[in-house]
C-alpha cells in the first residue's frame, strides 16, 4: 500500500476501485479462511480428520437408509447420487448462512479497521471450499467403491464448482449487505434453506419430480450446480442445460446486484454496526 | 501526510424498531428520522514529521475523527486525505484469535492490517523483540496476559514502518515501560517522516509528544493551535458535574446554603490555573438558614482521570456554632502536589450531630482547575525528585 492515496468523501466506490481494493486484499481472504476453517478443528484431538469424518458417517446414514427405506431408482448407484447432491447442498447452505452474516458477525473487524467489507462473506465462500474438496474426494471413492466407472464427466466438475463459487458469491454478498440493514435476513435464510433442500435434487432426482414442482426445483439457484455435478460423477442428468442457464442467470443478476450495493455502501456499512 | 477539508459525519439515528418494520413505516408515512452530526466543518493537515494532538470530551467527535481517517467510514461532505501506509495503532490486536499462537495471530493480524506476508515474515524477529514475548511465541494467546497481548499487538502495529500513524488510548494499558518504549517508538516513527495524530485524555501525553493540539467539542473545532493554549481552551470547556454523592453520606437540605466559592492563590486572586506546588485557598462563604452547632467542610479533589485524589474536612475539629442568619467565611488553604493536569476541586459544608454523625448541608459548585506541572513529569503525585550525583 506504500504511497498510496486514500481519499474518502461522499460519493460511492466505482465498480473498478471495489474490485481492486477486493484484489489487493486476496490474501487476506485465503488467511482469513484457512483461520476459519482450521481454528474449527483446532481442539479436538483428531483435528481436521473432522473435516473428512463427519461426511464419511453422514454418507453411510445415508447410503443405509435410502437403499434399503426409500427406494428410488437412478441411473447408478443411490447412495452415490445422494451424497454428490449432498456436497453441492453442504457447501451451497453453510456458506450462504454463514456469509449472509459475515459482515454483522465480524464487528470486532468492522469496527476497527477498513477493507472492503466484501471479503468477509467472501471468507465463507473460500472457507468452504476446503470442506468441499474434502466431499468430492468421498464423492469419488463412494463412486468407485460401488463399481461406477468415471470418465471424462469428471472434468465438468471444475466448471461446475466456479459457478457454485460464483452463485454463492453473489448470494452471500447481497445478503450480507441487506443484512447489515435488516437484521431479519438471517432468519430468513434459515427459513428458506430449511424448505429449500427438498426443492433441489438432492435425494430425488429431477426427473422424478412431478411435472408441477418439477419447475419451482428448476427455479432454485442450486438445481443447475447440483445437475452439473450429478453429470460428472453419473454421466447424465435429467434437463441439465436448462437448469445451469437458470442458475447462470442467477448468477449473473445477483453479482450484478451485490457490485452496485457493495460499490454505494461498502465505506458506511460501519456505521450501522 | 493527513489532510481533512471541510469535513463532516451526519449519523442517522434509528429508533429501536427493527428496521425492517422502520423501512416499511417510513414507506408508508415518508417520517423524518432523527439525524446527528458527529463531526462538522473540520479542517487539518498533519505534515510529514508533525505529531498533531486531539483532545474533547466523551461524545466530541473524537472517535468519529479517527474512524474517518482510518477509512472506517466516509464523511458525509467534505474530503478526508490520507498518503502512505496507515497504521492505526486504534486497532491494535484486531483479529487475534485466542486458540491461535503467538506466530500465527501476528500473521493474522500483520494480514489484516495490510502487510503482505513477505512483508510479516522480514520484520517477524523484529516485531517479536520488541513485544517481548520470544519464549512464548508458540504459545496459543490466550494464554497470554492482557499485556502480553497488547504488546504484541502493537509490535505488529508499528514494525510496518507507516506513513501515517493514529494513536487513541491504546498505550494506557501495559505497563508503564512499554508504554515509554512506545511512546519513544512513535516519536521515532515520527522522526523518520511520518504524520502523527495523538487522540488521548492523557494531556501529559498529548504535551510531549504534540507542539500543536485541536480541541473538539460537540463535533466542531473550538480551537487549533498550540498545545498549552489548547489544554487552557479544553479546560474552560471542562463541563464539571454539579453534584458527586460521597458515599451515602446523608444531606440535609434548608439548614444552610453557600453564596460563595472560589480557589485563590496566595496573593488572594481567584484563579482557574497553577502550577505544581502553588499554595492555593478556598475560600467558602456559608449563609446558616438556621442555628448550626458544629459545622465543619470538606475539600475534595477529583484528578483528570474523574477519580477522587484527595479529601479532607475538620469535623473532628468543626467550626464555632452559627446561628440562624449568621454568615460566616471558611477557608481551606492546600498546595496542588499534583503534575500537569484538569482537576476539579469541590467544597461542601456539613455538620457534625451526637457522637460523629454527619449531614451534608450544601454542595458548593465545582472549580475546575488546570495544574501546570513540571516538564517529564508524570503520574498521579508530584513528590518533587530531586537528582544528584557525586
Amino acid at each position: 500500500m506504500d504511497g498510496e492515496v486514500l481519499r474518502l468523501s461522499n460519493t460511492p466506490t466505482s465498480s473498478r476501485q471495489l474490485a481492486r481494493l477486493v484484489w489487493a486484499s486476496r490474501e487476506l481472504i485465503s488467511t482469513l479462511a484457512r483461520k476459519e476453517f482450521f481454528v474449527r478443528y483446532r481442539r479436538a484431538t483428531f483435528g481436521v480428520l473432522w473435516a473428512a469424518g463427519l461426511p464419511l458417517v453422514q454418507a453411510t446414514v445415508l447410503a443405509i437408509v435410502f437403499s434399503h427405506v426409500v427406494r428410488i431408482h437412478t441411473a447408478n448407484s443411490y447412495p452415490v447420487f445422494v451424497f454428490t447432491g449432498m456436497s453441492v447442498w453442504t457447501y451451497f447452505t453453510t456458506t450462504t448462512t454463514a456469509g449472509s452474516t459475515a459482515i454483522v458477525d465480524n464487528t470486532s473487524l468492522t469496527n476497527k479497521i477498513y477493507f472492503p467489507r466484501a471479503i468477509l462473506p467472501l471468507v465463507q465462500v473460500r472457507a468452504n471450499l476446503y470442506g468441499l474438496a474434502i466431499n468430492v474426494v468421498i464423492v469419488i471413492a463412494l463412486a468407485l467403491g460401488f463399481g461406477q466407472s468415471l470418465d471424462a464427466h469428471l472434468l465438468i466438475l471444475l466448471p461446475a464448482t466456479a459457478l457454485l463459487v460464483l452463485l454463492c458469491s453473489g448470494l452471500v454478498l447481497t445478503l450480507a449487505a441487506l443484512h447489515v440493514y435488516f437484521r431479519d435476513v438471517r432468519y430468513i435464510v434459515q427459513a428458506v434453506f430449511t424448505g429449500l433442500l427438498y426443492l433441489t435434487p438432492v435425494f430425488v432426482p429431477l426427473g422424478r419430480y412431478p411435472v408441477a414442482l418439477r419447475r419451482v426445483v428448476l427455479a432454485n439457484p442450486a438445481t443447475g450446480i447440483a445437475q452439473l455435478f450429478h453429470l460428472a460423477i453419473d454421466g447424465t442428468a435429467f434437463e441439465w442445460p436448462k437448469a445451469v442457464a437458470i442458475t447462470a442467470a442467477w448468477t449473473v443478476v445477483l453479482c450484478f446486484v451485490a457490485v452496485r450495493i457493495h460499490c454505494s455502501r461498502d465505506r458506511v456499512f460501519a456505521d450501522l454496526l | 501526510m493527513i489532510e481533512l477539508a471541510g469535513v463532516g459525519k451526519r449519523y442517522v439515528k434509528y429508533h429501536d424498531a427493527p428496521m425492517l418494520t422502520h423501512a416499511l413505516i417510513k414507506l408508508a408515512a415518508r417520517t423524518r428520522r432523527d439525524q446527528l452530526w458527529a463531526l462538522r466543518g473540520v479542517d487539518l493537515t498533519v505534515e510529514p514529521g508533525h505529531c498533531v494532538g486531539v483532545v474533547g470530551r466523551n461524545g466530541s467527535g473524537k472517535s468519529t475523527m479517527l474512524q474517518l481517517l482510518g477509512g472506517i467510514t466516509a464523511p458525509t461532505e467534505g474530503t478526508v486525505t490520507v498518503k502512505g501506509r496507515v497504521a492505526p495503532l486504534i486497532a491494535v490486536g484486531v483479529g487475534f484469535h485466542p486458540e491461535l499462537t503467538g506466530r500465527d495471530n501476528v500473521f493474522l493480524n500483520g494480514t489484516i492490517l495490510g502487510m503482505s506476508r513477505r512483508d510479516i515474515e522480514r520484520q517477524f524477529d523484529a516485531i517479536v523483540d520488541f513485544a517481548e514475548i520470544a519464549d512464548f511465541i508458540d504459545t496459543p494467546v490466550k494464554f497470554y496476559s492482557s499485556g502480553m497481548q497488547v504488546r504484541l499487538g502493537f509490535a505488529v502495529a508499528v514494525q510496518a514502518d507507516p506513513n501515517v500513524l493514529l494513536v487513541d488510548e491504546v498505550l494506557a494499558v501495559g505497563d508503564f515501560a512499554f508504554q515509554i518504549k512506545c511512546l519513544r517508538r512513535i516519536d521515532e516513527i515520527r522522526a523518520n517522516g511520518a504524520s502523527v495524530l495523538l487522540v488521548s485524555h492523557n494531556l501529559s501525553m498529548i504535551e510531549r509528544l504534540c507542539p500543536n493540539t485541536m480541541v473538539l467539542h460537540d463535533g466542531t473545532v473550538r480551537f487549533n493551535g498550540l498545545t498549552a493554549e489548547a489544554i487552557a481552551t479544553l479546560h474552560s470547556l471542562l463541563d464539571v458535574a454539579e453534584t458527586k454523592d460521597a458515599g451515602g453520606v446523608p444531606h440535609a437540605e434548608g439548614l444552610a446554603e453557600i453564596t460563595e466559592f472560589v480557589v485563590n492563590d496566595a496573593n488572594g486572586a481567584p484563579v482557574s490555573a497553577a502550577s505544581t506546588g502553588d499554595r492555593l485557598t478556598a475560600r467558602i462563604t456559608v449563609k446558616a438558614l438556621q442555628a448550626i452547632a458544629r459545622p465543619f467542610v470538606g475539600l475534595t479533589i477529583d484528578g483528570p482521570r474523574g477519580d477522587t485524589i484527595y479529601h479532607k474536612g475538620n469535623r473532628h475539629e468543626p467550626f464555632p456554632a452559627l446561628h440562624a442568619g449568621e454568615e460566616r467565611t471558611y477557608t481551606v488553604a492546600w498546595t496542588a502536589q499534583f503534575p500537569t493536569g484538569s482537576y476539579i476541586v469541590r467544597l461542601f459544608v456539613a455538620k457534625v450531630e451526637g457522637v460523629g454523625e454527619i449531614s451534608v448541608l450544601s454542595t458548593a459548585k465545582p472549580v475546575a482547575l488546570y495544574v501546570q506541572g513540571a516538564d517529564e513529569t508524570y503520574g498521579v503525585v508530584d513528590v518533587a525528585a530531586e537528582f544528584s550525583g557525586d
